[in-house]
């Protein structure tokens, strides 16, 4: 199997950063700003799991016939693991929060939801 | 007794959220009690433990499961972090008692749980020697931060909460992204292993890397331009929750910032990342003051001077020089007090008299005169009158501004100080010459920590030497780098 050159994980890790930044600046609605986070934490795990890649290793599991030198860092592996983990807990805290926010004001847009300002 | 005791610090909070289910038949009182007493016990080993370093000058190392570092994660109590553990666990404790008059509203389980979590994850991020535990701990913090400043249920909290969601998950990916390019260039996570690698980086991967965590932990530290969260997540958290968000998990946030800096500063681009950071902290201080002089709702109107301050703090750790480090330290434990204060009094005009506008304030002298001269106190030692403890720290802070070359941020903080001094006399001048009304009686214990958070304003403000003394101690450990590396004790791989 032959595997793209690390140049192109770390070029779609940063596009899929953009795509995500763009979308939660930009967008008006707010599950639409919700899921560009998802996207940017998403490019952000892949990043680290570039980080730790070595070309041609394999996973870093110890298993019959996989030497520790002939695997790929693991570190990377688990704080991906961890952020997985929080970011879940993030968005699930962030959608509540948008549940709550539509039950008192009716909407999503973010232009409408202005009571606190100054 | 064994130094590796202090990891109760972490564990005891954490095991206390966790058993706060079990007490939840016993009623709403249990619950308030619990927590008083679990952050009473916390406060305890906080002093056992600033007693320990502060008497023997050597930092705690805790490892966890006995993996040496940089194997294993380590936990680094030096003077700096035994310092501001205590003060979270002394502010917690406070809190916990003025959390009887408070908070109403149910859940009061999950309450008592997130507020553990949130003295947890503060604690964490100030001991913690490794960058990646630094992350869950922040994430621990500010999710709970979250879920706490929604707690109200209304459509303002939620509304604060998702701004501050939206923002804070920008900047945690921003510190993620940061911690991969460092963690790319120099193949470790401990802290004080990366302080020995940092002179080999790049100068532009470290330079990068080191701004994006910055950016990062700007949110959480309240800098402009990603502070837009701050006032209205202050203004919508219940009122214990905003002199907890005041008093710590800023500097929480800020302490973080200082010793990832501070750690990197023998990369050759270092310079850089301190110019922004000293333009973005000035305009921080600039931009809140300002905003503070058209607030009608008082506790908006100290959010928005709590960020200014937390400026003035950045500016001096972004200073670059020693003095300028240990006046950051010092204006840190003057704020903490300080705001401690003013949000527990404005918090507890506004469960009195329902609501913190400051009609509410008019004729406050006559109504509640014990809090009212508490908060009248704050006003007047956050200005920054001699006599008062933030006095001391600012005079520092300006001239360690001065001496490091960078005049025009002096002239800029101390012009938006004239600012402050207008706003907290028309306070005042509500609170004591405006408006009539019938004496309200007092809670015991609210007036003494009141009166105990004043007569320490007083006191520091007269004798700053002995605390002065502790921020400077303070102060190196953040300063001192190759001292830092050295207490650590690294086993040589990957080196």
């Amino acid at each position: 199997m032959s595997v793209p050159n690390i140049s192109a994980f770390y070029f779609g890790a940063i596009s899929l950063i953009l795509i995500g930044l763009y979308a939660v600046l930009v967008k008006k609605n707010i599950l639409k700003m919700l899921i560009g986070l998802s996207i940017m934490e998403t490019g952000v795990n892949l990043l680290l799991i570039s980080i730790g890649y070595i070309s041609g290793k394999s996973a870093p599991i110890l298993s019959e016939g996989i030497e520790p030198n002939q695997a790929v860092d693991p570190i990377p592996q688990a704080l991906v693991l961890t952020a997985i983990v929080i970011g879940v807990a993030t968005t699930a805290m962030t959608l509540s929060a948008a549940i709550v926010l539509y039950k008192h004001y009716g909407t999503l847009n973010v232009e409408e939801i202005r009571r606190l300002r100054g | 007794m064994n130094g590796q005791y202090a990891s109760l610090l972490i564990a005891l909070p954490l095991l206390g959220a966790f058993f706060v289910p079990l007490i939840k038949g016993l009623g709403k009182k249990a619950i308030k009690t619990y927590v008083l007493i679990i952050t009473a016990i916390q406060t305890g080993i906080a002093a056992w433990v600033f007693q320990q370093v502060y008497s023997t000058g050597k930092p705690i190392i805790v490892m966890a499961g006995g993996w040496r570092p940089p194997i294993g994660i380590n936990l680094y109590i030096g003077h700096f972090a035994a310092l501001f553990v205590l003060i979270v666990a002394i502010a917690s404790f406070l809190m916990a008692v003025f959390n009887f008059k408070a908070i109403d509203v149910e859940p009061i389980d999950k309450y008592a749980m997130l507020f553990l979590l949130l003295m947890l994850g503060a604690t964490g991020m100030i001991a913690t020697g490794d960058i990646f535990n630094l992350f869950v701990f922040m994430e621990i913090t500010s999710i709970t931060a979250y879920a706490l400043t929604a707690y109200n249920k209304t459509g303002e909290a939620a509304e604060a909460s998702l701004k501050y969601m939206i923002l804070g998950g920008i900047g945690s990916s921003f510190f993620l992204i940061g911690v991969a390019l460092i963690y790319g260039a120099t193949g470790t996570l401990n802290m004080a292993q990366i302080a020995q690698l940092a002179g080999n980086i790049d100068p532009t991967v470290a330079q990068v890397g080191l701004a994006l965590i910055v950016f990062g932990l700007a949110v959480e530290a309240e800098l402009f331009p990603l502070n837009a969260w701050a006032p209205d997540a202050y203004q919508a958290a219940p009122h214990p929750i905003t002199a907890m968000f005041s008093a710590f998990v800023v500097k929480a946030g800020l302490y973080a910032m200082a010793r990832i800096l501070y750690l990197m500063s023998s990369v050759g681009t270092w310079h850089n990342v301190l110019k922004l950071l000293v333009v973005m902290a000035t305009l921080t201080v600039v931009v809140a003051e300002f905003s503070a002089l058209r607030q009608r709702n008082v506790k908006r109107m100290i959010a928005y001077s709590s960020i200014s301050q937390v400026g003035l703090i950045a500016l001096a750790f972004a200073l670059g020089t020693q003095a300028g480090v240990d006046a950051g330290v010092f204006q840190m434990i003057n704020h903490a007090i300080i705001k401690a204060l003013l949000f527990l009094g404005v918090g507890y005009v506004a469960v009195q008299l329902g609501g913190a506008d400051i009609e509410n304030f008019h004729g406050l002298g006559r109504k509640m005169p014990v809090t009212a001269f508490g908060i009248t106190v704050g006003a007047m030692a956050a200005v920054g009158i001699p006599l008062f403890n933030i006095f001391w720290s600012k005079l520092r802070i300006i001239l360690a501004t001065v001496e490091a070359g960078y005049t025009w941020a002096a002239f800029l903080v101390l012009a938006a100080s004239v600012v402050e001094a207008v706003y907290y006399f028309r306070l005042i001048h509500a609170i004591w010459f405006e408006g009539e009304g019938e004496r309200i009686s007092e809670s015991i214990p609210l007036v003494a920590i009141v009166v105990a958070l004043v007569i320490l304003v007083v006191a520091i403000g007269i004798y700053p030497n002995y605390l002065w003394s502790v921020s400077q101690k303070a102060g190196s450990d953040i300063f001192n780098v190759a001292q830092y590396i050295k207490n650590v004790p690294l086993m040589g791989v990957g080196a």
